[in-house]
Parts: C-alpha cells; structure tokens; sequence
C-alpha cells in the first residue's frame, strides 16, 4: 500500500516458501513471491561500494548543508529588509492614539486577546534592555486595550526586581498617556504583588493593567509541586488519588501561576518554548516572526492582526 | 481559467507518473535521505496531521476520503522518517475533544483506524520493515470494544520490534495525559498502609537533610521530580522530543505534547494542509534541523575550546 513495489499473490507466496530460489537479488525473486521482509541471503560484505557511496552521502549532505546556509542568508536579508520597512511603515511614536488606530482594524474584524503573554530573552542586552522591553510591550498593551500580560523570561531575574519594573513601566507609561496614565499592578506568582500606590489606595481597587512575571519555575516545576502537595495530601488521607482530575489541577494551576494567555508572542527567530508553562499553553496562539530578532512594535502588532483572523477552531 | 488550470495539474500529474521521471524522483529521494543519515537527525519528531478536513473540503471530495488520503499521506512521512533515522514518531491521530464532532464522522474515523492500523502492523508492511513497534497512547477507556481489541492486536503483532517506534495518540489530550501521570504517582504516594502522624512526617522531614530515613512503605514525597513526572507519561521510554510539526497553517499545539514541549523542541507552524504535506515539505525541516545542530555543535566547541586551550593559545602566540 505504501510502497510502489509489486505485492506478491498469496499462492505464489505460499509456493515459495516451500522452496526457496537459488539466487537471491531482491528485485528479481520480488514476482516469485519472497516478501520484502524476509532478509537478503546475500549479505555479501562490500567495503569499496560502502565506502564510495558514503562519501558520495557524505559530499551530497555538505552540499545541501551549504546550499541550504546559503538560502538562509538570503531570506535573512529579505525578512531584515522587510522588518525596518514595516517598522518605519508603523511606528507608535509613543502615542496611545496611533496604536489605538492601527489596533481599530483588528477589533473591527475580528478579536483581541484578553490576556497576552510573551517570551523575552535575559542574554540578549542585560537586565536595563528586559525592563525597558517589558515597559515598551506594557505600554502597547495598554494603548490597544489589553489588560492582562504576562512575560517570560527563563532564568526569573525580572521577579528579583518587581519594584524596579514597577518604577521604569510607570514612568513610561507617563511619557506615553501623560498625566492621567492607566493603573498599573506589577506581580509575580509566589510573591506579593505591586500595586500602584499613587491614586488608588485599596489593592482590590480598578487595575487598568496588569503585568505578571513568571519564570521556568513557574512551569514543570509548579507541576512537580502540586504533585507533591497532593500526595502529601493524600498521604494524610485528606484525598483520594480517584478526585485528582483535570478540573482540580486546571484550578489550582490557574489560582497559583497564570490563567491560561490567549495569545503568546515570541521575538525570537524560531520557535522554542524555553520552558513556557505547559499546562497553560493549551490553546494559546503561538505568534513569531521568521527570522526577526528584536523585541519591536511591528511585531506586536502583526500577531494581534494573525490572533484577529484565525477562527475558533478546536475539536469541533 | 479554472479548465487551464485543472488541465495542466493533470499533465503535470501524467508527467510526474511517466516511469523515467519516476524512476529519477524517487532515485532522488533516496539520495537525499541516504546524505541526511549521515548528518544529524531529531531522534523524536511529533506531528498534528490538521486539515483533513479542509482539504476534503476545498477539493469537493467526502470528508472520509479526506481521512484517507492524509493517513496516506501519513504512511509516506512514516517511511522517510524511519529511513533517514528517526526513531520515535509521535502522531496525533484523534483528540479526546474530538468526541465531540458528528457521530457518524467520529464512527467513520473508528472504522479507519482499524483498517489502517492493522493494516500497518502487517506482516512485511511498513512497521514491519523498519523495525518499528506499535504504542497507542491515551485514554483507551473512552473508545469502543472492538476497536480496543484491533490495538491489542496490531500492537501484540509488532511488540518484538526495537528499531523505531511509533506512537499514535489516539483518544489524547496532554492534560489527561499530565492528569493521570499525577494520579498515578498520588496513588503510588499512599500505596502504604497507614498515613503517617503528623510528628513522624516531620522528623523525618528534618532527619533527610541530615541521612535519609524515609518511613518504611511509603514514598518520600521530597523524592519526587520533574524526571517522576516524565517517567509516567505516556512517552516515557522515548527520547525526548526535538521537533513537532502542525499543518495547516493553525499557530496552537492543541492540548498535544504540552508537556513533552521542553526547552529546546522545536515547534513548527506549516501551511499546507496534512494531505498536502509530503517529503518535499519535511526534507527541509530536517535539513533546517541539521544545519542548527551543526551549528550548535560549534557555538558549543567554540565555548569549550576558549575555555580549555584558549588561555595556553594566547600565551603562545
């Protein structure tokens, strides 16, 4: 079925077992019936063929390798050039209106996601580009209505320097709304949040905006957790192993870490989770641009237009 | 314009089956899959076949046939996969959530998987000549009794294979898959007779920093780790994953392989519809594999070797 080879006819097959052909090339014997699962009979060793076809591999693999590099530094040039374009086509120039325009489109059409996430990378510029890539994304975010964003990043230093974030996202927040600028709650999943404590005085009064910053730990790690949290739950008989389900962890996971994103930018050139929460990610529209390394609104703004047109289409 | 078209898809198609240009393409092939063996290949490839549906849709053919041709489709990834050195496929052959679609299309999609899958684990088929051991993975509960017992057997048929392994996820989703991992290890937790008091759980939570005394028959719970998990997933024997791939243009993973998804898989997004996709589409995902691994290989190299002879180089010249 799979394979363009003759298949035998029963009979024949049958026939040939009884005896076997006296001289085994496979291509020949195929018709008399021996199935290509019987091994040749002719394993007769052949060094130099070997040895010539691997090299004849070997150099066809090298020049695939170098074709295929070759094609890679040209799409490379093709998506850069085609990136600046976009982002001197669309610039925010930090002004909540422009983004408000260009984000109109996706809202008319379709939808935006209520709770976006992205993947930033620590290694790239230090600790001063993270929270100055966290500020800009937040104040996109706010400027096209998004409330809820969480940010990623692997190693988990931004959740050492909530206040610090705090302090850069509001002051950026500032230079782009002005004087009556969203609120802002910076938290992460463990620890306390950080709550604005300018205008609004009880914690439980209206966020325009909240930033989470979850790490690796947050990920397989809260998994082990619960894991160990339930077994020691049920060590002391407080559960049975028959009421863990999905619904249970599905709470647990979502009270403890971060509810499931809609949307999930990444601003790397390939796709590679780097540990994202898994439990999570069910669902989530994963959005990357090919070949782009920089954090930039152009970006931003081409994943919230593909999350606009995608239909719902899961299961049903 | 539609009569032009049509016309030369069929010349091209009377071109392509015309046996010397045959004969080249699937020399060609062969080629090609022999040269990438000798370069590295992912160990464990996961594929979301999407877009049967569409596709029976978008050329007017019933959405059973639909199935059909991607299973086809499916059957001659298999074979390049096995041949250039895979050695775990994952597919994603049905979704718990897919109970939800019409009943006769979930009954039609029954009937084909037990065509196909004893049909694969035939004697002097595919599985059979790779070497490649049948697993389904899933919530086998959920599916009727005589498509239960067609598994049982495809699967007893190829268990004495070691070479290559397929796994077809059948009635999956990764969070019963992360789910039931959990219930087992919380039912292997207290699989002791009595629970402990709270004073001995905690001398011997301060006593295992010191020595290890866990209480006799019962599992320390401080033991468990990612690795525990990993161990009682469905995929536990299996390398880990490097690539998954999805069709048909959708950006999500669909409750599939989540937690298999680990730093360094990579994720692929692919536009074409699972029937459409072919070895023209999948040899440059591996070549792309190849070209990365490499790369890394020497990034790797480069770093070791600054660290090793770096130092002594620099004081010689």
């Amino acid at each position: 079925m799979v394979t363009a080879k003759p298949q035998p006819a029963p009979a024949a097959s049958s026939s040939s077992y009884a005896a076997p052909p006296p001289r085994n090339r496979f291509g020949e014997n195929l018709p008399k019936g021996i199935l290509p699962r019987l091994p040749p009979v002719d394993p007769r060793p052949r060094p130099i063929r070997d040895f010539i076809s691997t090299r004849l591999y070997k150099l066809v693999l090298a020049t695939l390798y170098l074709v295929y590099s070759v094609y890679l530094k040209l799409r490379w040039t093709y998506h850069t050039a085609l990136n600046r374009g976009f982002s001197i086509l669309y610039y925010h120039h930090r002004t909540p209106q422009l983004i408000q325009q260009d984000v109109m489109e996706v809202k008319a059409n379709g939808k935006l996601p209520k709770h976006l996430s992205v993947i930033l990378e620590y290694e790239k510029g230090g600790l001063d580009t993270l929270i100055d890539e966290v500020a800009e994304i937040t104040c996109w975010c706010a400027s096209a209505g998004i409330k809820h964003l969480s940010v990623y990043e692997q190693t988990g230093v931004l959740k050492s320097y909530i206040s610090t974030s705090h302090r850069s996202i509001a002051q950026r927040l500032h230079s782009y709304f002005g004087k009556s600028r969203p609120t802002l709650r910076v938290h992460s999943p463990p620890s306390g949040s950080f709550n604005d404590m300018s205008d609004e005085e009880g914690s439980g009064a209206h966020v325009d905006i909240e930033v989470v910053f979850i790490s690796e730990e947050d990920g397989r790690e809260s998994l082990v957790d619960l894991t160990k949290t339930l077994c020691d739950m049920a060590q002391r008989g407080k559960i049975m192993s028959e009421d863990v389900s999905i619904e249970l962890i599905d709470a647990e996971v979502k009270e403890n870490v971060i509810p499931e994103p809609e949307l999930l930018i990444l601003f790397s050139p390939n796709i590679t989770l780097k540990g994202y929460p898994p439990w999570q990610i069910r669902l989530t529209e994963i959005f990357h641009v090919e070949d782009n390394e920089a954090v930039g609104y152009q970006v931003f703004l081409r994943a919230l237009h593909s999350f606009g047109k995608t239909e719902f289409r899961f299961g049903r | 314009m539609p009569a032009t078209l049509y016309g030369s898809s069929r010349t091209r198609r009377w071109l392509l089956s015309s046996p010397p240009v045959e004969w080249v393409i699937y020399y060609m092939q062969e080629l090609l899959i022999n040269a990438l063996r000798q370069g590295d290949i992912p160990q464990h490839v996961a594929f979301i076949m999407d877009g049967n549906r569409r596709f029976a849709r978008s050329s007017h053919i019933e959405t059973v046939e639909g199935h059909n041709m991607g299973f086809e489709a499916l059957a001659k990834i298999l074979e390049v996969c096995y041949k250039s050195g895979v050695r775990v496929v994952t597919i994603y052959a049905f979704s718990i959530e897919n109970f939800k679609r019409p009943l006769h299309e979930v009954n039609a999609l029954m009937e084909i998987a037990k065509i196909k899958l004893s049909q694969l684990c035939q004697h002097g088929d595919l599985m059979d000549r790779y070497g490649a051991s049948l697993r389904v993975l899933g919530n086998l509960p959920l599916l009727r009794r005589d498509v239960l017992e067609v598994i049982e057997k495809a699967t007893e048929m190829t268990k004495h294979n070691k070479k290559a392994i397929l796994n077809v996820c059948f009635p999956y989703t990764s969070r019963d898959e992360i789910t039931t991992a959990i219930r087992e290890i919380v039912t292997l937790s207290t699989t002791a007779q009595a629970p402990p008091s709270p004073s001995l759980s905690d001398s011997s939570a301060s006593s295992s920093s010191s020595g290890k005394t866990v209480i006799p028959g019962l599992m320390d719970i401080e033991s468990i780790t990612e690795q525990t998990l990993t161990d009682h997933m469905f995929t536990a024997d299996c390398p880990p994953l490097d690539i998954i791939i999805r069709t048909s243009g959708v950006g999500r993973l669909s409750d599939f392989m989540l937690w298999q998804c680990h730093p360094n898989t990579e994720v692929v997004f692919l536009d074409c519809l699972w029937p459409d996709f072919d070895i023209w589409k999948f040899l440059p995902i591996l070549i792309d594999w190849g070209v990365k691994e490499r790369r890394r290989a020497l990034e790797m190299g480069k770093k070791s070797g600054v660290r090793e002879g770096g130092a002594q180089r620099e004081s010689v010249f």
